[in-house]
């Protein structure tokens, strides 16, 4: 909490004077407009060019230039530090909360969707500030000189409401339309290449590159239609715009001619005045352009909070421990649950020490897995004790229990690495080899052209489920581990390989280790010691 | 750098007109603003002289006050047209590139694009193109049109108002400005692909650390990914801080060049009105035009920024694609048998022994074997064998007679059609779905076929074949999904059809009736079909048991293991 209340009331101090020092900026345009005009008018009174003027023009130019850049600085850092925050908040939240959210999703919102909150500050928030004084300030000096032209602004002036009105609608159906454009194709485009396989086997390269074609050329065009509207609306500002720009230069010619002889102050206007008048015009319409073009910024980043919020509103409860490497229990494991309830779920009591093994029982959706999440300690207990090694289960034990646990879960993750540092995660350098033949994996590496060197995962060998536990379980040997928990150890294996799996979970308790494993497989359930059906279901 | 220039290229070309629309609208923008400017500069400063020497009535006020109309709302609907058109060329030429890397993936093994179905390496690709939508946008055409525009202002500005201004300010933006953009280049690419290096880093921990969450936790790990993500961060900041101070760098050097390029043209319009060889109102001419000249050369920071990581997305795609050989041999196949194996041995990549015993096997016309074995035991890779999508191990494989690699690709497709386990539809309508499969295909043929895989009811009660199924075929059951995919397997009327698991997610009787109306329908096809369900083999005419070599046999003979009931006896 005390890291978003920093976050949020450092920018606005900052971001005020980021804000302050643009709008100073801006407001050098003036003195340079009034260079300007001193000087076309001493030309016109056939005086020269006075070089003081051309100073003042250089450097009211360089001072804008530079205050620009500085503003420009402070709201990038500043952006960055929100973005940072940010960031930190959210991977300190999920860090602890294994299974909320999917590993993709994760990678889009710290990699690309947090970067968003960034633009918001350094584009959105400058041009709204820009927008409160600027536009005020030009009217004002406009008018000092000539009420008319003041009032050609101030016909725009009231309708700049109705502008953002528009450029908010209209940005909305833009970004919109961008939604469709960019996701769909690229959904498309995903679609086609995952269907690849497929569409070679049926001979219909032709065919399917000709839908492809068809799709996103509709897609163009539903995105033209949507853009034809959405432009048009900003092109009402730009066409506000260009027509004060030209009722005040004819006005201002016809003055000067003497054609006309009102919207002044009393005497007739002087050409200085003219060329100052005429060349605070766009400068009175650019902070409410760049607000149109900011706009955008603003509801990405509204969206991203929005994720994030519904992140943070969804909190559940957070790992035991801080998933460090935890210092190991001496001695031989031991576990005791006692009227444990987690997530609802009654869980059954379980008393185990070195070298005995249970099986839990109960039709899927009992909450087996839930059991073997509290008892690994990724899971807090809402009631009842779980006692490990002799000392409660909590924040400070749960990194030194689960040092001498290993999960096998029923789909295992094979990351995209090295059989060898598959097995020896920690790089402790132990050789694998007695691990592997104890989970029956000894034929699966020997097997291998590349032998531990061979590169698992997505872009390299599969391994079949069954494999894949065995390889597990390996692991978990070469860690040491002397209690093992597996979830649905056997499940979907032939007699063969199933067997294969049990032997090992069996020569495992054989040395001493604790054996739990969540299974409805009566092999299984035969090999081990005892059987503990949940509570809320048949076994 | 070539790379990024042939896809410039290959963009471009994908419809020269549209983006030559887009061109001459973004450069009537610039064109305008300048004209506009310097005309009313021109305007007021004349009007004041004539005022002044007391000819304002002979003064023509009304050509000057309607070329100012015209201009103040021909920009304004040149912004719209150039806004539009632009993106309208954008979406046309990313079209065609992402046709372009489709027609290149469509070379690649199966077995790469089976893997690339991760979601990782997929969105990648769509990331890299996107990352290239700011090259034509924010770079080529914005570039163009600057050139346009300074040349063109130039050769405005040595007309009206002298060669001395109109190469101090004209020439001088652009040199200098060529200047600036370059050195913002040259400064920018290496932080901003580094920037987007770390960021893919970024990218590829946070999913390490939240695909293996649970192992993460477990090895005590996670201090260690957390770090490593903090790590990619950080580089990812300081290089973004880095490139944002050479972006601004370059802003405020281009700003200060414009306030050059006005202090130069006041100071030299003023020495030429002193000197007498020019009026007041056309010297005004040269700093008004200067002051336009920004937003020529403004937008243009962006895109150079950009640039480097335009550079690390084109460094992974290339827009070439290879002639297509014809193949003009064609084999003319010999009746008897359709598929004969002899001896034949698969292995999976990275393995170094078979899956499974040699297999000999024959099927003729009308023949119909279901091949079983354990899961893991090689029956899929033996039907990407034959289906010709990768080699064998060993063996001989004769497809009607002629040795498989004989065949060219166009006519194996027209005789083997395989319908693999993962088969996947595609997002658009039933037909669209059913056309992959055939050129002619009417919707008499198509409700004939979904009668035979008995999805005539579901898909009409889905709204018939228009109905629309989401991207991947979102939209039916797995069992539905399983049967359409077979649909189309079947509209090939093949001479060997291999079918993996094909009645997978179906309950029996549907699986019966399938397999019984596909007999029926493709009576002279021999069928090849893996399968683990008593439904399929009870249709077919043989079933060969494949023995699975596969992994974990033991060497030693003390490892061998002892089978689960002798352990439950000791344990009782």
């Amino acid at each position: 909490m005390t890291t978003a209340d920093r976050s949020d009331a450092a920018p606005r101090g900052r971001m005020a004077r980021a804000g302050a020092l643009r709008v100073l900026g801006d407001l050098m345009w003036p003195v340079q407009a009034a260079a300007v005009a001193a000087v076309i008018g001493g030309w016109l009174a056939g005086q020269g060019t006075g070089l003081g003027w051309l100073a003042l023009f250089l450097g009211a130019g360089a001072l804008r230039a530079g205050l620009s850049q500085l503003s420009g600085r402070i709201a990038f850092a500043e952006g960055q530090a929100v973005v940072e925050a940010e960031r930190r908040r959210l991977l300190d939240l999920l860090t602890l909360r294994p299974g909320r959210i999917s590993s993709a999703e994760v990678a889009a919102l710290l990699a690309d969707k947090i970067s968003l909150l960034a633009p918001e500050l350094t584009r959105y928030r400058i041009a709204m500030t820009r927008v409160r004084v600027v536009p005020l300030v030009l009217l004002a000096l406009v008018a000092s000189q000539s009420w008319a032209a003041a009032l050609v602004l101030l016909v725009a002036g009231p309708l700049i409401p109705v502008f953002m009105a528009l450029i908010g609608m209209a940005a909305k159906e833009a970004s919109a339309a961008q939604m469709i454009e960019v996701g769909a194709v690229n959904q498309v485009l995903i679609d086609r290449i995952a269907a690849l396989p497929d569409v070679r086997l049926l001979g219909g390269f032709d065919r399917a590159r000709a839908g492809f074609e068809g799709r996103v050329e509709a897609l163009r065009a539903r995105t033209m239609a949507v853009l034809r509207i959405a432009f048009l609306s900003s092109t009402v500002l730009e066409l506000f715009a260009a027509l004060g720009m030209a009722m005040i230069a004819v006005y201002v010619g016809f003055s000067l001619l003497g054609e006309i002889r009102f919207g002044t102050w009393g005497a007739p206007l002087t050409a200085g005045q003219g060329v100052f008048v005429l060349l605070l015009v766009p400068e009175f319409f650019q902070p409410l352009r760049d607000l149109a073009a900011a706009w955008h910024d603003r509801a990405a980043a509204a969206a991203v909070r929005d994720e994030v919020a519904a992140l943070h509103a969804d909190q559940g409860a957070p790992i035991l421990g801080r998933g460090a490497r935890g210092r190991r229990g001496a001695g031989a494991p031991s576990l005791v649950l006692c009227g444990g309830v987690a997530r609802g779920i009654a869980l059954p009591g379980i008393t185990l020490s070195a070298g005995q093994s249970l099986a839990v029982t109960g039709p899927s959706g009992a909450g087996k897995s839930t059991l073997l999440d509290v008892l690994a300690g990724l899971l807090p207990l809402e009631r009842g004790t779980l006692a490990v090694d002799g000392a409660a289960l909590d924040h400070t034990t749960a990194d030194g229990w689960r040092a001498r646990l290993a999960f096998v879960p029923q789909v295992v993750h094979v990351p995209d690495v090295t059989l060898g540092a598959y097995l020896d995660p920690l790089a402790t350098g132990v050789d694998p080899a007695e691990a592997l033949a104890k989970a029956e994996a000894g034929g699966i590496v020997a097997a291998l052209r590349d032998g531990l060197g061979t590169r698992l995962g997505e872009t390299g060998a599969g391994v079949s489920g069954g494999e894949a536990r065995r390889l597990a379980l390996a692991r978990a040997f070469v860690a040491g581990a002397d209690v093992i928990l597996a979830d649905e150890p056997t499940a979907d294996l032939d007699t063969d390989t199933g067997a294969k799996v049990i032997a090992a979970l069996r020569r495992a308790q054989k040395d001493g280790a604790i054996v739990i494993a969540a299974t409805h497989d009566p092999a299984l359930i035969v090999a081990l010691d005892g059987a503990a059906p949940m509570p809320g279901g048949v076994s | 750098m070539r790379r990024l220039c042939q896809i410039a290229a290959t963009l471009w070309r994908a419809d020269p007109w549209a983006m030559a629309r887009g061109a001459a609208a973004a450069l009537a923008v610039l064109m305008m603003g300048a004209a506009l400017l310097g005309l009313s500069g021109w305007f007021v400063t004349a009007a004041a002289a004539a005022g002044l020497a007391g000819i304002g009535v002979a003064f023509d006020v009304f050509r000057p006050s309607a070329g100012v109309r015209f201009l103040a709302l021909g920009r304004a609907g040149a912004r719209y047209a150039e806004r539009l058109l632009t993106h309208d060329a954008t979406l046309r030429a990313l079209a065609a590139l992402r046709l372009t890397l489709l027609r290149q993936m469509e070379g690649l093994p199966v077995d790469t694009l089976r893997r690339m179905r991760s979601a990782g390496a997929l969105t990648r690709v769509t990331a890299d193109v996107d990352a290239l939508d700011g090259l034509v946008l924010r770079l080529v055409l914005p570039a163009l049109a600057a050139l346009v525009t300074l040349l063109g202002a130039g050769l405005m500005l040595w007309w009206l108002v002298g060669l001395g201004l109109a190469l101090a300010v004209a020439s001088g933006v652009l040199v200098f400005g060529v200047l600036v953009l370059g050195v913002t280049l040259w400064l920018s690419t290496a932080p901003a692909r580094r920037a987007e290096q770390a960021r893919q880093a970024l990218r590829h921990a946070s999913m390490g650390l939240f695909r293996g969450h649970r192992d993460v936790i477990q090895q005590g790990r996670l201090p260690l990914a957390r770090a490593q993500i903090d790590t990619a961060d950080a580089e990812a900041r300081t290089q973004e801080d880095h490139v944002a101070r050479v972006d601004e760098g370059a802003g405020l050097a281009l700003s200060l060049l414009i306030a050059l390029a006005g202090t130069a043209a006041l100071w030299l319009g003023g020495q030429a009105v002193a000197a007498g060889t020019l009026d007041p109102a056309r010297a005004a001419i040269g700093l008004f035009v200067a002051l336009a000249l920004a937003e020529a050369l403004m937008p243009l920071r962006r895109g150079v920024t950009e640039l480097g990581r335009m550079l690390d997305a084109a460094s992974r795609i290339d827009p070439t694609v290879a002639e297509e050989t014809l193949e003009p041999r064609s084999v003319t196949p010999r009746p008897g048998a359709i598929l004969a194996l002899r001896d034949v041995t698969v292995t999976a990549p990275d393995r170094i022994q078979p899956l499974f015993e040699p297999l000999t096997l024959t099927l003729a016309p009308g023949d119909w074997v279901a091949l079983t074995g354990a899961s893991g035991s090689g029956k899929s890779s033996l039907l990407d064998v034959i289906a010709g999508l990768r080699g064998a191990a060993g063996g001989e494989i004769l497809l009607s007679g002629l040795p498989l690699a004989d065949w060219p690709e166009a006519q194996l497709r027209q005789h083997v059609t395989l319908l693999p386990q993962r088969a996947l539809l595609v997002g658009g309508t039933i037909r669209e779905n059913l056309a992959l499969a055939r050129d002619d295909l009417d919707d008499t043929m198509a409700w004939e076929v979904l009668r035979t895989v008995c999805l005539d009811h579901v898909i009409e009660q889905a709204g018939g074949l228009g109905a629309v199924l989401g991207e991947g075929g979102t939209g039916l059951s797995g069992g539905e999904t399983r049967r359409l995919a077979l649909a189309r397997a079947l509209l090939r009327r093949p001479a060997l059809l291999l079918l993996d698991e094909p009645t997978e997610g179906l309950d029996d009787a549907t699986a019966r009736q399938v397999l019984t109306n596909i007999r029926a329908a493709l009576p002279r096809a021999a069928v090849l079909m893996a399968s683990h369900r008593a439904a399929e083999r009870g249709t077919a005419s043989r079933v060969v048991d494949m023995k699975y070599l596969g992994f974990g046999i033991s060497h030693d003979p003390d490892q061998t293991v002892p089978p689960p009931d002798g352990l439950g006896k000791a344990q009782s």
